[in-house]
């Protein structure tokens, strides 16, 4: 039995239980092992240890860590399913409101330059993300993600509040009721997409 | 299965902690995985390495606890193998290190870690 034949088995497992999970969790994950055989097998032989207990070894490894890879891919799995929904809401969030805007204006009447202040709130988004890109993928990442989405709510709910105060509730064709409503619920939408991203975070823990 | 409290270190992340804490003193600091393996299975006089997937899970669970850091071997240092991740304690990490350290010398010394009652 020669160790390398073990090795690739055990290599393939590893592309196996990581399918479907995000490239940078996947490919980490088989990268790392796939050093590990290969250092492995080098030490081994160096320690003058036969092929074939090294082989046995190796599939021993591979056996005994069958149900953490089970356990890691169902929490990656499910966390990136819960990651994805968040990214969802946050970009359909977005869209409505661009088209909102477009359509027939959130705060006064179409065209008001008051709307141009979401882009603000879009600014805070991108920023956030670019931030939280360069968190290691997982939960820090995730997290990331979240705290920007708290950015989002809280400039969503800014853009409300100024309004107001620049007496844009007085237009004949905007209200209190309206300017507050509308923010409101986008800002209720940043937060139900930092839910889920927090959720996400929790999932890998 | 119930759930473990956030934050609770399971007895192998405490061994990989030990493990990590033992590397300092040779002046590597960073170590990867197999040498964790290695070095896991020299302290604790076992003959067989630790299962990969119980491995890179607890390192994993221990890099989102923020106890340990990690990033990619530089492509030079690779010598033609394929690169390694290389793993570091964090502050924090050391510090929890030192304390699961310490715990266990008291336990195996058969000290209580609790304060004596006080003479009637």
């Amino acid at each position: 039995m020669k160790p390398e034949r073990t090795a690739r088995l055990a290599g393939r497992w590893a592309r196996l239980y990581t399918r479907g999970l995000p490239a940078a969790v996947g490919e980490r994950r088989i990268e790392e092992i796939e050093v590990d055989l290969q250092d492995q097998i080098a030490f081994e032989r160096a320690g003058g240890t036969g092929d074939r207990r090294i082989a046995l070894s190796i599939l021993s490894r591979m056996a005994r860590g069958l149900a953490a890879d089970a356990s890691w891919r169902g929490q990656h799995a499910r966390a990136s399913t819960t990651y994805r929904l968040g990214a969802g809401v946050a970009i359909g969030s977005a869209f409505f409101i661009v088209w909102l805007m477009g359509a027939v204006g959130i705060i006064g009447v179409e065209g008001d330059p008051a709307d141009l202040m979401f882009f603000g709130v879009f600014a805070v988004g991108i920023l956030g993300a670019v931030i939280a890109r360069f968190r290691p993928p997982g939960a820090p990442r995730a997290l990331g993600m979240a705290r920007t989405m708290l950015a989002m709510a809280t400039a969503q709910g800014l853009v409300g509040v100024v309004a107001l105060i620049a007496g844009k509730h007085q237009a004949a064709i905007s209200s209190v009721f309206e300017i507050l409503g509308l923010t409101g619920m986008f800002a209720a939408l940043f937060l139900g997409s930092a839910w889920l991203f927090w959720q996400a975070a929790r999932k890998r823990i | 299965m119930p759930r473990r409290k956030p934050g609770a270190l399971l007895p192998l992340e405490n061994e990989i902690l030990a493990a990590a804490l033992a590397t300092l003193p040779s002046g590597e600091g960073a170590f990867h995985g197999f040498g964790l393996a290695q070095a896991m299975r020299e302290q604790g006089g076992s003959r067989s390495l630790t299962g990969h997937g119980t491995l890179y899970k607890a390192l994993g669970r221990l890099e989102e606890f923020g106890l340990l850091t990690s990033r990619w071997e530089d492509a030079a240092a690779t010598e033609g193998r394929p690169r390694r991740r290389l793993y570091e304690l964090t502050g924090q990490g050391l510090e929890v290190a030192e304390r699961a350290l310490a715990e266990d010398a008291a336990k195996a010394a058969g000290r209580s870690p609790r304060i004596a009652p006080e003479p009637a």
